[in-house]
């Protein structure tokens, strides 16, 4: 925390000065010590670290392995499960990287220490940045967890490395929006206890999309609604273009608009709770 | 209750064209297959939900002062295991309930409702008396709890969501050899096919095996953590 105190109080300095100029300046080093300090927590816990890596592996290996048998469904847009698998376990590992950080920010809210982050003499938004930036660099373990894995077990990606980064900004993305959502509870309930329903409002988004099969596997059933609704199904697509084909601007810009969708959404809904916190 | 409706309500959407594939068995819907398996789901979690209260107790000195009262030793482990064997009907009855009237058909009528009642009560005592041995060992509500994964990871490397026939390679292999295949498999036959007394006597017979290896490792640490009293 030598960083942020350090930057808190250099920031107030400078606000006296310049306030708006000196305060927007010191958002990121305050943003970045926040992520910083949440990634020294989660590494000195091996307990958590160990599910963040083996729970996508067992996601690939038991979808993979359970559900095999759907490429053979008429459409299917690739014959190797991996490739269909893949990047849905990508994206559900870091769904849960929002969860992990959101999580910890309950921590804080319960025994005290949120309100003398509260305190600092600093731009709060920083401190819903940290939480933020936190998440979507916990997303990244995931992507470098399943990618060199499914790349091992013979998974060819057609879209190469322009594929890998559509998948590592929806991943990304995902991170982020499933942060928000968190925080936007737990700011709200301040408390970690609320991690259950954390959990189940990241379960229901991303299992009510297009997780084990296509959008047209699914068509005269209740879930073909709730899926093409769900602006998972197109962040999906887009982490899904380069595994199945050929990175395509078509699935890109959807993927695009539904992150943008659900940033809007859920930080709003992030926002006005942490705006709250002290009141 | 509700995380395996939901898991069988997204599945049974998301794989109902899947029962068309060759070698899929002749069910009416995914519903259908799915829900012998929902209700062995619904009963394994409970059970580990449920058996982590033993460990509670321990934690909290409840055990001690039940050790200190004039009550007999087994009866502590028995009413603890009581529960879980009602819970396991309740649970087994609502999901029973929930997928009939979803519209999934039972070939094998109240006789293999029955059945699959039985086989809940006797799997719910089976989890119940694995997780009372895990609390009587560890005294850690979370050390039973840590268990949650593994039976997740033993529920999906069988043929709980999909049949083995239509997997491949290893997983194949290790879930045609999974003992809670063979349960799910058994009950499942009565479920699709109609009633048989072999099928029946199989699904009980695996359940109450399974039972008798748990209850037995449950005395065993109960009476280690008497001794040590």
């Amino acid at each position: 925390m030598t960083a942020q105190v350090s930057t808190s109080s250099g920031s107030a300095r400078a606000s006296a000065a310049n306030p708006a100029l000196a305060s927007s300046a010191a958002v990121w080093p305050v943003a970045w010590a926040m992520a910083r300090r949440s990634t020294v927590g989660t590494l000195r816990i091996p307990a958590s670290v160990v599910p963040m890596i083996v729970m996508p592996l067992f996601f690939v290996v038991a979808f993979g392995g359970a559900f095999s048998a759907v490429t053979m469904l008429p459409g299917f847009p690739t014959s190797n499960i991996l490739n269909w698998v893949a990047p849905f376990a990508v994206l559900q590992g870091a769904s849960f990287a929002g969860f992990g950080s959101a999580f910890s920010v309950g921590r804080d809210l319960e025994n005290g220490f949120y309100d003398r982050l509260l305190m600092a003499p600093t731009r709060r938004v920083a401190l819903m940045l940290g939480a933020l930036l936190y998440s979507a660099m916990r997303a990244m373990v995931p992507v470098v967890i399943v990618v060199p894995a499914v790349l091992l077990a013979g998974v060819t990606i057609d879209g190469g490395l322009a594929g890998v980064a559509m998948l590592v900004v929806a991943a990304v993305g995902v991170a982020i929006s499933s942060g928000m959502w968190g925080l936007g509870v737990v700011y709200r309930t301040r408390t970690q206890r609320a991690g259950g329903l954390i959990q189940v409002g990241i379960f229901a988004a991303m299992f009510l999309s297009i997780g084990t099969v296509p959008l047209s596997a699914m068509e005269g059933t209740w879930l073909y609604w709730v899926a093409r609704l769900n602006p998972i199904t197109q962040v999906l697509e887009m982490a899904r273009s380069g595994f199945v084909g050929q990175v395509a601007w078509a699935e890109v810009w959807p993927g695009l608009v539904a992150l943008a969708f659900l940033f809007v959404v859920l930080g709003t809904f992030a926002w006005r709770a942490f705006r709250r916190l002290d009141q | 209750m509700l995380f395996p409706l939901l898991i069988a309500a997204v599945n049974a959407a998301s794989l109902n064209r899947t029962i068309d594939l060759p070698g899929f068995p002749p069910v009416d819907s995914f519903l259908q297959f799915l829900l012998p398996a929902t209700v062995i789901q619904g009963v394994l979690f409970g059970g580990i939900v449920g058996g982590a209260d033993v460990a509670l107790d321990i934690q909290n000195g409840f055990f001690d002062r039940l050790l200190s009262s004039p009550v007999a030793r087994p009866a502590i482990l028995l009413g603890r295991l009581g529960g879980a064997v009602v819970l396991g009907a309740v649970q087994a009855l609502f999901f029973l309930v929930v997928f009939v009237v979803f519209g999934a058909t039972i070939e094998g009528g109240v006789a293999a409702v029955a059945v699959l009642v039985v086989v809940a009560m006797i799997l719910a005592l089976a989890v119940g008396g694995f997780a009372a041995a895990v609390g009587l060992r560890t005294g850690s509500q979370e050390a039973v709890q840590n268990f949650f994964p593994l039976v997740f990871v033993m529920l999906f490397i069988s043929s709980a969501f999909f049949p083995t026939t239509l997997m491949n390679g290893w997983f194949r292999w290790v879930a045609e050899r999974n003992p809670l295949s063979w349960l799910i498999n058994s009950v499942r036959d009565l479920v699709i096919y109609g009633f048989d007394g072999a099928d029946a006597i199989r699904a009980v017979g695996i359940a109450a095996g399974l039972a008798l290896i748990t209850v037995a490792m449950a005395a065993g640490q109960l009476r280690r953590r008497v001794r040590a009293v």
